[in-house]
């Protein structure tokens, strides 16, 4: 079978799973479970520094010297301006000109803002960012994410952290069939065969970091998580059968069965 | 002189943001300074004063998703 690369931007992806770095029981762990994933994509936030502290708590310590695509969120912003701030920080990093916008309002669910996920989308892409929108489950804001020049639309299975799977795959469905970016879904997800759906959904890659990190051995289910995604793309590309309401015998010859 | 950094004051000799860098221990650490709303690279520290009252933001990356 030919290589089944896909793109963002200009950058050439194998693997199909990004990976957040939040939440692990230790780096080591971290490592393991990130090395387990094959992931080519990590995800990070932007913090202040803890002035108090004489550790050195950042966390890029533990991946430099790897050829990872860092991918910082917004994460904490409630407007556009105040991710259109984070990012300009992130980048100023010299680490990476990918953003992933990410704008809650509303602190118990975190879902994201739509409307001010479309501004800063605007002005990010305007500046040069390769922007990778956090977003609803909406098949129109993630067109008008797309037509606003986002490299890859994220949407949401569920609202970050719950696990609880891919609540609209309806939804998340047309997304696919509409987009002409790629389309990753982005938190809710739990277990493996949550991530198998959504690649059977046609998405081109998933984001996760909580199941992941929570799971009592997360180097394994990392491990779990890279295997559902080959399973759910090859069962994608190889096209599923029609569903039928109705037994239909597989061994077939009816006119030579044992009377 | 007194700065305001990450939200709180703070008593620092420095003329520079390459010198506030320096002073709390940071030289070398892959952190990112914005200086009065406007984002540095590391390569503007040493070319951008620090004034009495200057709000300064100190970031880094940390574990997210």
């Amino acid at each position: 079978m030919k290589q089944d690369t896909w793109r963002i931007g200009d950058r050439v992806l194998t693997s199909r799973f990004f990976i957040g770095t939040g939440l692990f029981p230790n780096p080591y762990v971290q490592m393991e479970a990130i090395a387990a994933s094959e992931a080519e994509v990590l995800t990070f936030a932007i913090r202040r520094v803890n002035l108090e502290s004489a550790e050195d708590d950042s966390i890029l310590q533990h991946v430099q010297g790897n050829d990872y695509i860092f991918l910082p969120n917004t994460s904490g912003a409630r407007t556009a301006e105040e991710a259109v701030r984070i990012a300009r920080l992130a980048r100023a990093s010299g680490l990476s000109d990918w953003v992933k916008v990410e704008i809650s309002a509303n602190e118990r669910t975190l879902l994201p803002d739509p409307i001010e996920t479309l501004k800063a989308t605007e002005t990010l892409v305007k500046e040069g960012f390769t922007v990778l929108p956090y977003i609803s489950d909406d098949p129109i804001i993630c067109k008008r994410l797309e037509e606003a020049g986002a490299a890859a639309i994220m949407p949401g299975a569920a609202p970050i952290g719950t696990g609880l799977g891919i609540l609209n795959p309806y939804n998340i469905g047309l997304i696919v069939e509409e987009a002409t970016v790629p389309v990753i879904v982005d938190a809710g997800l739990g277990t493996a065969s949550d991530v198998t759906r959504a690649m059977e959904l046609g998405v081109s890659g998933v984001l996760m970091n909580t199941p992941v990190a929570k799971a009592k051995d997360p180097v394994m289910m990392a491990e779990a998580m890279k295997r559902a995604i080959d399973a759910g793309r090859l069962a994608y590309l190889s096209g599923r059968m029609a569903k039928r309401r109705y037994a239909s015998a597989s061994s077939g010859y009816e006119q030579f069965k044992i009377q | 002189m007194e700065l305001i950094i990450n939200g709180s004051e703070r008593e620092l000799e420095a003329e520079t943001i390459a010198d506030v860098i320096e002073r709390l221990g940071l030289s070398g650490k892959p952190v990112v300074a914005e200086a009065d709303g406007v984002v540095l690279t590391s390569e503007q520290w040493s070319g951008t004063k620090v004034a009495p009252g200057m709000k300064i933001e100190l970031v880094h990356f940390v574990g997210g998703g």
